[in-house]
């Protein structure tokens, strides 16, 4: 009982001197020039920030790595709301159906996806389940009871 | 159906009105911080959609949105900030008011989230989504991270799950963290675990490490592999390769595996339920993916891109994936791009081609675009052969901070018979900064 107390006091001790011992600066708030479009970050970058391309054919299957890496940077250009429009928890409008302009991008269900979900959910259910499995599925419960 | 099912619907909404309480708090003190501080932003944007569609059961509904979004922060001199985030939706059916949902609305997220100057420092309160491993979930609940010394980082949340179904209980606390050590634009390895539970039941528990290697510039390697510590296996591996030998290439390679009976452990409804819980997914299916692109970009703006993926599955069969895409757009002015793919699978259903064609052109403060999206199944469905949707889009550009704009779609499909729908929107941003330089937007 007494070493776990210890464990308990040091843990945050231990934190505060490895928190004073980082002293790195941290990164920027806000991206320092205005990025529009679906931009190539290899354009200015030739660090790790270039593997960010958004362009790249693979962006897609890597933003959430990137989001759990650098989510500071994410967040130097988007908004909590560009987050929200797909990873909701509870949603009735398609990000397709909000943003049917934005054609170049790659937004899931676009078109009639009533009856491609049928298929889409046999071919890779769990594709589904990061989104909809555990919440923003009251729609799904319409029909799955 | 789901062992761990209970009504929720009022800890729903005392957790909903707890979250607003805590954030119309901390938002009181905060609104009187621009005044003080040298820099503040104020960004925000009105969405309002009036969406005319149809039921299957051929009901017309005329459900009119609107999206409210909304931050503001200030930037001390020391380089730290101070923000806070609200985003919430409201709907209303201008026709169909005979039942109880004709009506709805969520807070989407709503915290107070300050950064430091240094270490990359962030403490988050309030209604948030949280990206950190095995963890990518929203929370009412309080979320840190920062980096520490030897090039460790480490994050933690703690809170309460944000489900919405009524018919689940989430779990009453959902907590975890990441720790990860790494090498600034080199690599970075992270551990990860999440718990979420109740009194009665443990409802998830789950350990994850995940990887991103960038030894070299043209080198990139991203994935993460997640257990599950309840049903006592790995849910999933997930790994993405991409190699750029020249500027103009792009090679990228993936491999996935997902095993269903701890994949699919505790979810909310019967779609992706086991089983053996009620569902129709088989707990002893396992799922490997491979896949394989290219993407050759010949000139600023164009790229052409082949794809390649193969479904295997221990008991359903198999199914290959191949096609490929053209995209060329110039930001501001045009976007044209057009997909094909070929899905043959050992299964009928897994037997179809889809094709994609859009453009998009800008004329002074006008846009007008095509969006053209087809399948065409081996076997008919419901004696549909082809679903199609095709959607006219329109908008216009009032001012810098308005704009007005909608669509009208045209689509056939197993469920819908020559159907249209259209969409009229209207935007509007707000802005206001001082001091701050840089580009950061609603969208």
């Amino acid at each position: 009982m007494k070493s776990k107390l210890l464990i308990l006091l040091m843990m945050p001790l231990m934190a505060c001197v490895l928190f004073a011992c980082a002293n790195t600066n941290s990164g920027a708030r806000i991206h320092p020039e205005a990025v529009t479009g679906t931009p190539n970050c290899t354009e200015c970058h030739t660090d790790a920030y270039a593997a960010m391309n958004h362009q790249a054919v693979d962006f897609f299957k890597k933003h959430s790595i990137f989001a759990t890496n650098a989510r500071r940077s994410c967040n130097s250009c988007h908004a909590e709301s560009f987050c929200s429009d797909c990873h909701a928890h509870k949603e009735e409008l398609k990000p397709s159906v909000k943003y049917s302009e934005a054609v170049e991008r790659t937004m899931p269900h676009r078109g009639d996806y009533m009856s491609q979900h049928r298929i889409d959910g046999k071919m890779n259910p769990a594709s589904c389940a990061k989104c909809h499995g555990r919440q923003n599925n009251e729609r799904c419960v319409t029909c799955h009871k | 159906m789901i062992s761990h099912q209970e009504e929720s619907s009022g800890r729903g909404k005392s957790g909903l009105l707890r979250t607003a309480w805590v954030v119309l708090a901390a938002s009181s003190v905060m609104l009187a911080q621009p005044v003080l501080a040298a820099d503040y932003t104020i960004t925000g944007s009105s969405n309002t959609y009036l969406r005319m569609t149809r039921t299957i059961s051929k009901d017309d509904l005329y459900p009119l949105y609107e999206y409210l979004r909304f931050s503001v922060s200030t930037a001390e001199k020391d380089g730290s900030s101070v923000s806070l985030h609200l985003g919430a939706w409201g709907r209303l059916d201008l026709v169909d008011k005979s039942s109880d949902h004709y009506t709805d609305g969520d807070l989407q997220y709503g915290f107070l989230s300050y950064q430091g100057a240094k270490n990359n420092l962030v403490v988050n309160v309030g209604r948030q989504f949280v990206t950190e491993g095995v963890a990518s979930e929203r929370i009412d609940g309080l979320y840190a991270r920062s980096d520490f010394a030897a090039g460790f980082t480490g994050a933690a949340f703690v809170g309460q799950p944000v489900v919405t179904d009524p018919s689940y209980k989430g779990g009453d606390y959902i907590y975890g963290g990441r720790v990860a050590q790494g090498k600034t634009g080199l690599y970075t390895i992270g551990v990860s675990a999440l718990r979420n539970e109740s009194d009665v039941a443990r409802d998830r528990e789950e350990e994850g490490i995940d990887v991103w290697l960038h030894p070299v510039k043209q080198v990139d390697l991203t994935g993460r592999s997640s257990y599950n510590s309840i049903t006592s296996g790995w849910m999933e591996h997930a790994y993405t390769l991409s190699v750029a030998p020249i500027d103009a290439v792009t090679l990228s390679a993936d491999f996935s595996r997902i095993n269903y009976s701890d994949y699919f452990y505790n979810v909310t409804t019967t779609a992706f339920a086991l089983k053996n819980n009620g569902g129709v997914l088989d707990p002893n299916e396992q799922l490997t993916t491979y896949g394989a692109s290219a993407a050759w970009t010949p000139k600023k703006d164009l790229t052409v891109a082949a794809e390649y993926k193969k479904y295997d599955y221990d008991i359903q069969g198999s199914g290959d994936y191949v096609g490929g895409k053209v995209a060329w757009t110039a930001p501001g002015a045009l976007s044209l791009g057009g997909s094909a793919h070929r899905m043959i699978g050992d299964s009928e259903r897994l037997r179809y081609y889809d094709y994609r064609l859009y453009a998009l052109k800008k004329v002074g403060h006008a846009e007008l675009g095509l969006d053209f999206y087809n399948v065409i199944f081996d076997r008919p469905i419901d004696g549909v052969k082809s679903s199609f949707a095709l959607t006219g889009i329109a908008g216009y550009e009032v001012t810098e901070k308005l704009k007005v704009g909608g669509d009208v779609e045209y689509s056939q499909s197993p469920d819908f018979d020559r159907e249209w729908r259209a969409l009229v929107k209207v935007a509007y941003a707000f802005d206001m900064k001082t001091g701050e330089k840089g580009g950061k937007s609603e969208k």
